[in-house]
């Protein structure tokens, strides 16, 4: 099968975006194809995923409606990316043609209403550069976990959205307001009081919210056509209206206002733990709450970020400081903990908000832990957790990370499986093909709904992309969560969601005919069938083929037909 | 007609299948000027299982149902129906408080739960839920929610449905699904509970935000059955500080900068007539209080709960007050003469009978939409000319402001009192509601929730809208067996 | 180094698209937040750190071949090292700016040579300079300046003035200035004058190694002869050549100051005063070469190892080049000596300064991208309020003239040597 774009079709989107903006250069698609994460499922660990057809690179709403209509007309998907940084954002299958969008030009900040407290913003826009401008006008946006080079309307509109700042200023699924998707079919649709004509303000309605059909907790995850503007509500912010980091990189540290308070808190044990997290919840104090520090392992935490605040200073010190008994007593006080930031209204309200947390501490057991709320360390930490510029640490070791578990839910229900997570990853690490972090490597967001009570955590496991056997040495740690999972009545984690891209499309039908409720995969077909008549978003949007029900189906077992999609060929 | 009876006989039960003609008047019609239609019967299941075979009945049997959970006065036409031989599905039977899970703050109970049940039942376990202005106490929680009514405490509201959660429900196709967190999980509360499941993520299940497409449906897409509501904790102080105006523009600014900062629990702009309204027992002392009330109150609660309730009211308080003095306004511990308490009961109480509304003239019609704080003047402005130009007293009208979504959003109410046996007033409030919800609509006011005639306005306007909900309702509703003739459908 | 040994680089690379933004720490408006001039002319994720990388894998992998478009994805680019600097942020193991380098050096052996870096070369091949000027009028700057030539004669320092100070007659007399700021010290100095040879490391960043080698031994040899143990510049290219790349590449042990840092240490040891004022409100441009790139030396010799299983560092520990410590303090503290001058600062600025557009090779290639990127930079230096753009390297203060001339804006440019000498 030919994997070159016809050239009607290339001509015809080049007189929509111009010469400079259509490449079909195979080193330029690969870049695209080229993508985290694709060595765990492709085959022969490649780091590819399969290769788009071109890529295009659209400056307004109205060219990637026109583009979408060219793809229509010669059936070709249409994947968008904007700041990517996943799998997700590359073309799913081999055998499917598909233009990459490459939102890059479509970076603009429409507007922001500082009194109404929302930005307008186009694709490309990160978080960075919109947090940076509401911060002059006293505003904040919250930041997803993923970090500050995210695309804000990709969170909004079609992943996720949770972050550390998810507590306070909620998860950017609630903090979307209207919203602009042009539609697989090529059709501009705006949701939310933008369609009727009153502005940006509001997402839901009229009557029920059309937003629903596209969002949910995954998102479409450019599976179903592209988001191409949002509006998001900001948050308050009460600190400077610049940053101004003091240096030198990479441990900027971030001066601490009066009316701020930066803190680790460590507990003595996970149920400690818990009741920490459950009382601050219940006091409603914090701003900024998530536990981060610990993505390096419990073991080599301590030692790498007081590494990683000296300029002159390298991993190989990591080694040398992790056999320190100094620094060894910090590792133990900061095995389980957290990062937490307070912002007050007023000095009153942060000496209270202390107070209150000085309350809690005492109450639970739990205490700060001394050497990371010290100046420079907690200056860090400010910075780190503010900006969320550092996102890239994940990475650290050796370039390599995936992250498992992280099944979200009460403090108490994550507070089960955490012993699980870390006895299963020091079991796997002894094969000496992973980085030897310790057990405990989750991070997590102290909620990924606004007020708190929902979250999880997510077993850091870094490995050597440059080495098949670490690659190896991950996916089976992938499987073995699996099934450490199924053993302790857990619901799988982030690792079978990873492993599902390399599976077949009845792979994974087959699954979902296992989940106990499909009415939601029916109900995709049925949505994409509407806004999708040419099946030219991929697999990212997930749907259940019709009939494919209640039991598994074999390829050969008896089933409606279906076209190569999995949708219905059957006469309605 | 007896066919069917013996079929929702077999369903609910011989005392849940009514037909007395009192009793099918009752639901003919409501406060709304929806055209008055009979229903056939009205049913009272007691379970879901009960729900679901009366939904796949009406799928056999292409039967209109409505599904109502408060009880009377109904006003917004949502509950009667529209289309003939329908059954009204009464879920007042399904009262049952499922579950109250202090620890994770949340709740579960059915459609048929009122406010009136619900708060005692939370405050034992020191819980509350963020809820409306002065719902009746036979007002279905469930129902106010998923009809976005809005909650009073705006720093919790991180989204317009809060605290709704998930949903258990019964589709209009007949099928079975819970919405969330709970659409993950097996089609079981106890099962889910018993793995540590708590109901709490609204997202999804999947790449679809199945809550999102009930609320404000009007009960056209499917009958909750179940939903999970975030519950707060019970604040052990609390008090209220005001702050006057001349103008609604007086207090804008203030307003702006204390939403932004998420201080207070409860905040609320009102005018004379609203506060008079929620204060006054009869009449006369509403009109009195028409007089001696501002013509324009910012209403704070400050609240304390948890740990240090005292010390956080008085933070609060300190806060509020150097807020006002930047902002230039006056920061009042009291209004005139009414008493702390009655404040308390006129914001944190339920309506008595008669409903709050009713207390100046008998009966009164709403318009309300969302909008954005710096236009609600001008749409107030609106709204009064119109009044003003039929002859209408525009010192009447109350004005009720219910900041939303932190704030970005601001729920704008009209009231309009009358006497419903004034056939010259009832004709002149109707003129009112047809003219000002027109001009309304075409200033650019949000009419979210477009009950009876707004939702013409709304849908014909919204072409991109429509065609969504009525995809969705194709999908989730394919023989419109839903609440038929509401919306766009 | 070949390209192969960038391989592990390329697939440790996780598409996190840090490289094409500043530091995001530093990010002070959406305006001035980005970091990669390239990224900004060319749009596809080809022409970023990140981008380039995959290129050459998929090079290796034979996935693809060299064609134009990739040529000038590979070569539309500074090297300006921002990339670098924020790869750099959460990565101790990678080296985005030499995988860069060294995939420019594989087009070049393999032929696949931008045309218009032929005349250039050509000219420092045969001319010794890399502006296709007359080798014989290298030395008309100094002309009338009675100064040792180490040609002939011997001396402890050699002032190398570069090609863009010798040749260029609007900037000749910040060389002068230099001059005359060295004379009075007392400081036994030369200059090559007519026989200064272009350090070549454009040449070398443009991926014509074998030239540069030829042209730093050749340097070297004329110093040793001259007794030469320290070389003072006012070029900051040539700076970052002589201090980095002299000693990488060719074994050099001789010291190197800018004269930036001459000047400063003068003033602070008390043995330079600035007394007459200079009332300017100026912002400074960090050149890539004196700030990022310009941080010392630091031999090393290793290979890669791994602790705790899998997590990569080197025997022995490496170097890391992320900007750190760059040139950053000097600069300002001799305009803060300026009496009368005001100094205000860009958003990007030190490690995260936005890149002028001259070097790499893409002044003489593409000129356009040259010129938008100073452009950009102009724009930011005008959003300070300052009357005046102030410098340390030639190349910079060339395309911002160019620029300003071309688009008409006031925005004065300055040399800092230029300021200095004014306020003696």
């Amino acid at each position: 099968m030919s994997t070159q774009i016809p050239r009607d079709a290339y001509h015809a989107i080049e007189d929509i975006v111009g010469p400079d903006h259509i490449s079909d250069d195979p080193a330029f698609l690969d870049s695209y194809a080229f993508q985290w994460l694709a060595e765990l499922v492709r085959p022969e660990r490649s780091h590819y995923m399969p290769r788009p057809w071109a890529v295009v690179l659209p400056g307004s709403t109205e060219e990637v409606a026109a583009v979408t209509k060219v793809c229509n007309k010669y059936k070709i998907k249409v994947k968008p990316i904007s700041t990517g940084w996943y799998h997700w954002a590359a073309p799913m299958k081999d055998d499917e043609p598909t233009v990459q969008f490459d939102l890059r030009r479509m970076d603009k900040i429409i507007e922001i209403d500082e009194k109404n407290m929302y930005a307008i913003v186009e694709p490309y826009v990160i978080c960075a550069q919109l947090q940076a401008e509401a911060m002059k006008r006293g505003l904040n946006l919250n930041i997803i976990g993923a970090g500050c080079s995210t695309s804000i309307v990709a969170s909004a509109c079609a992943y996720f959205g949770g972050g550390p700042s998810s507590y306070y200023m909620g998860n950017n699924s609630d903090n979307l307001l209207g919203q602009e998707w042009v539609t697989p079919a090529g059709e501009i649709i705006r949701t939310g009081s933008l369609s009727s004509g009153c502005g940006w303000f509001c997402s839901e309605g009229p009557g029920p919210s059309p937003r629903g059909i596209t969002r949910g907790g995954l998102g479409s995850r450019g599976g179903l056509g592209t988001y191409t503007k949002c509006a998001i509500k900001l948050s308050p912010w009460q600190g400077p209206p610049v940053l101004e980091p003091k240096g030198p990189l990479p441990g900027y540290r971030l001066p601490i206002p009066d009316n701020f308070r930066v803190y680790t808190i460590g507990a003595p044990d996970w149920d400690a733990w818990a009741e920490c997290y459950y009382q601050i919840f219940d006091n409603g104090i914090g701003y900024i709450f998530h536990r981060q520090f610990n993505l390096a392992g419990a073991d080599l935490a301590a030692p790498l970020w007081l590494t990683y605040i000296d300029p002159t200073k390298t991993l190989n010190d990591v080694e040398t400081m992790a056999k320190d008994p100094e620094v060894q007593k910090v590792s133990e006080e900061a095995r389980i903990s957290f990062q937490f930031i307070m912002q007050g209204n007023s000095i009153e309200d942060i000496q209270l908000q202390d107070k209150i947390l000085d309350a809690i501490l005492k109450q639970t057991g739990c205490y700060k832990v001394k050497r990371f709320c010290e100046p420079d360390m907690a200056e860090f930490t400010n910075m780190y957790m503010q900006r969320l510029g550092h996102k890239h640490c994940n990475f650290i070791w050796v370039g390599g990370y995936m992250g498992s578990w992280m099944q979200p839910g009460t403090p108490d229900f994550v507070k089960n499986y955490v012993p699980v997570a870390i006895e299963g990853f020091y079991r796997d690490q002894k094969s000496h093909k992973l980085v030897e972090c310790g057990g405990d490597a989750m991070m997590g967001c102290g909620s990924t709904i606004g007020g708190g009570g929902f979250f999880g955590l997510e077993q850091f496991v870094s490995y050597d992309p440059n080495d098949n056997d670490s690659i190896d040495a991950c996916v089976k740690h992938m499987e073995d969560a699996i099934s450490d999972t199924a053993a302790h009545g857990i619901p799988p984690g982030k690792e079978l969601l990873y492993l599902q891209i390399g599976w077949t499309d009845e792979q994974m039908w087959n699954a979902f005919a296992k989940m106990p409720q499909q009415f939601v995969l029916n109900f995709q077909r049925k949505i994409k069938e509407a806004f999708d008549p040419n099946s030219l978003g991929d697999r990212n949007y997930p749907w259940l083929p019709d009939g494919w029900g209640q039991k598994p189906k074999t390829e050969t077992g008896s089933r409606k037909p279906l076209a190569k999609d999995g949708r219905s060929l059957a006469k309605k | 007609m007896d066919t069917k009876k013996s079929a929702l006989i077999k369903i609910v039960g011989a005392d849940h299948v009514l037909d007395d003609p009192e009793i099918l008047e009752s639901f003919a019609s409501d406060q709304s000027y929806a055209p008055r239609r009979m229903p056939w019967f009205v049913v009272r299941p007691a379970n879901a299982d009960q729900v679901q075979k009366l939904v796949q009945w009406a799928n056999e049997t292409e039967t209109p149902l409505v599904p109502v959970s408060s009880g009377p006065p109904h006003f917004h036409g949502d509950t009667v129906p529209s289309a003939p031989e329908g059954v009204i599905v009464d879920l007042s039977r399904m009262n049952e408080i499922k579950r109250i899970d202090r620890r994770n703050r949340m709740v579960v109970i059915e459609p048929g739960v009122t406010y009136g049940d619900i708060e005692p039942a939370l405050a034992k376990e020191g819980l509350r839920i963020s809820r409306p202005l002065l719902p009746r106490a036979n007002k279905s929680v469930v129902a106010s929610l998923l009809e976005r009514q809005p909650t009073l405490i705006p720093r919790f509201n991180y989204s317009l449905p809060e605290p709704l959660r998930t949903c258990g429900v019964v589709w209009g196709s007949g099928e079975v699904a819970f919405t969330g967190e709970a659409g993950n999980g097996p089609m079981d509360l106890e099962m889910q509970w018993k793995r540590g499941v708590a109901q709490i993520d609204p997202k999804g299940p999947n790449a679809t935000d199945l809550m999102r497409l009930l609320t404000g449906a009007q009960g056209t897409m499917g009958i909750v059955i179940w939903a999970s509501i975030k519950c707060e904790l019970l604040a052990s102080t609390h008090k209220y500080v005001f702050v006057p105006g001349e103008k609604l523009e007086d207090v804008v600014d203030f307003c702006y900068r204390l939403e932004r900062i998420r201080l207070g629990d409860e905040v609320m702009i009102v005018n004379a007539a609203q506060f008079a309204t929620m204060l006054g027992q009869q009449a006369p002392e509403i009109k009195k209080l028409q007089k001696e009330l501002p013509a324009w109150t910012v209403i704070i609660g400050l609240a304390g709960a948890a740990l240090l309730p005292e010390e956080r009211l008085r933070v609060q308080e300190l806060d509020v007050r150097r807020l006002a003095q930047q902002c230039g306004v006056q920061l009042l511990a009291g209004i005139g003469n009414v008493a702390p308490a009655q404040v308390a009961s006129a914001v944190e109480g339920s309506s008595e009978e008669p409903y709050f509304k009713f207390r100046y003239k008998g009966a009164s019609q709403d318009i309300f939409f969302l909008t954005t704080l710096d236009k609600t003047a001008q749409f107030t402005k609106t709204a009064f000319s119109i009044a003003e130009s039929l002859q209408y007293p525009t010192s009447d009208i109350g004005v009720y402001i219910q900041p939303q979504h932190h704030g970005v959003s601001q729920h704008t109410e009209f009231n309009l009192p009358f006497d419903p046996s004034d056939d010259g007033e009832v004709a002149r409030v109707k003129r009112i509601y047809t003219e000002a919800s027109q001009r309304l609509i075409c200033e650019g006011a949000y009419f979210s929730r477009p009950y009876g005639s707004w939702a013409e306005m709304v849908y014909q306007r919204d072409a991109t809208a429509t065609r969504i909900l009525r995809t969705v309702k194709q999908i989730v509703d394919p023989k419109q067996v839903l609440n038929p003739g509401k919306l766009c459908f | 180094m070949a390209l192969e040994d960038y391989r592990a680089d390329a697939m440790r690379c996780t598409r996190c698209a840090y490289c094409k933004w500043i530091p995001f720490d530093l990010i002070k408006s959406a305006r001035f937040s980005k970091g990669c001039p390239s990224m900004e002319a060319g749009k596809f994720h080809s022409y970023s750190a990140g981008g380039r990388l995959v290129t050459a894998l998929s090079l290796m992998d034979g996935r693809s071949t060299v064609t134009e478009a990739v040529k000038k994805s590979v070569f539309l680019c500074n090297l300006c090292g921002q990339c670098d600097v924020s790869c750099k942020m959460c990565r101790y193991d990678m080296e985005p700016l030499d995988a860069m380098r060294e995939l420019r050096a594989t087009l070049i052996k393999d032929g696949h040579t931008p045309p218009q870096f032929t005349p250039v070369m050509e000219s420092l091949r045969t001319k010794f300079n890399m502006v296709e000027q007359s080798a014989d009028e290298r030395g008309n700057w100094a002309k009338e300046l009675k100064v040792k030539d180490l040609a002939t004669e011997k001396a402890e320092f050699v002032f190398h003035a570069g090609c863009r100070y010798s040749f260029d007659g609007e900037q000749g007399h910040v060389a002068r200035t230099c001059v005359e700021i060295l004379q009075k010290t007392g400081v036994d100095f030369g200059i090559f004058g007519k026989k200064e040879k272009c350090c070549a490391g454009r040449a070398c960043d443009m991926g014509y190694r074998d030239d540069f080698q030829t042209k730093a031994h050749s340097n070297l040899k004329a110093w040793k002869k001259a007794g030469v143990k320290t070389v003072i510049t006012p070029c900051s290219e040539c700076f970052h050549t002589f201090s980095r790349k002299y000693t990488a590449k060719a074994g050099s042990e001789i010291k190197v100051i800018h004269m930036v840092q001459f000047v400063d240490g003068l003033i602070k040891a008390g043995k330079l005063k600035l007394t007459k004022p200079v009332k300017l409100k100026v912002t400074y441009h960090d050149p890539c070469h004196l700030g990022r790139q310009g941080e010392p030396y630091v031999p090393w010799n290793g290979k890669e190892k791994k602790i705790f299983g899998q997590a990569v560092c080197y025997d022995p520990p490496k170097p890391r080049y992320n900007g750190a410590f760059g040139v950053y303090q000097p600069p300002r503290d001799v305009l803060n000596a300026i009496p009368g001058l005001q100094l205000v600062e860009m958003e990007r600025i030190k490690e995260a300064s936005w890149c002028c557009g001259a070097g790499g090779g893409a002044r003489e290639a593409y000129p356009e991208f040259s010129r938008s990127t100073a452009n950009e930079r102009i724009e930011e230096a005008q959003a300070t309020g300052a009357d005046a753009i102030v410098t340390a390297c030639p190349w910079c203060e060339r395309n911002f003239m160019d620029a300003t001339d071309a688009s008409g804006c006031k925005l004065r440019v300055f040399d800092i040597i230029e300021l200095v000498g004014q306020a003696i």
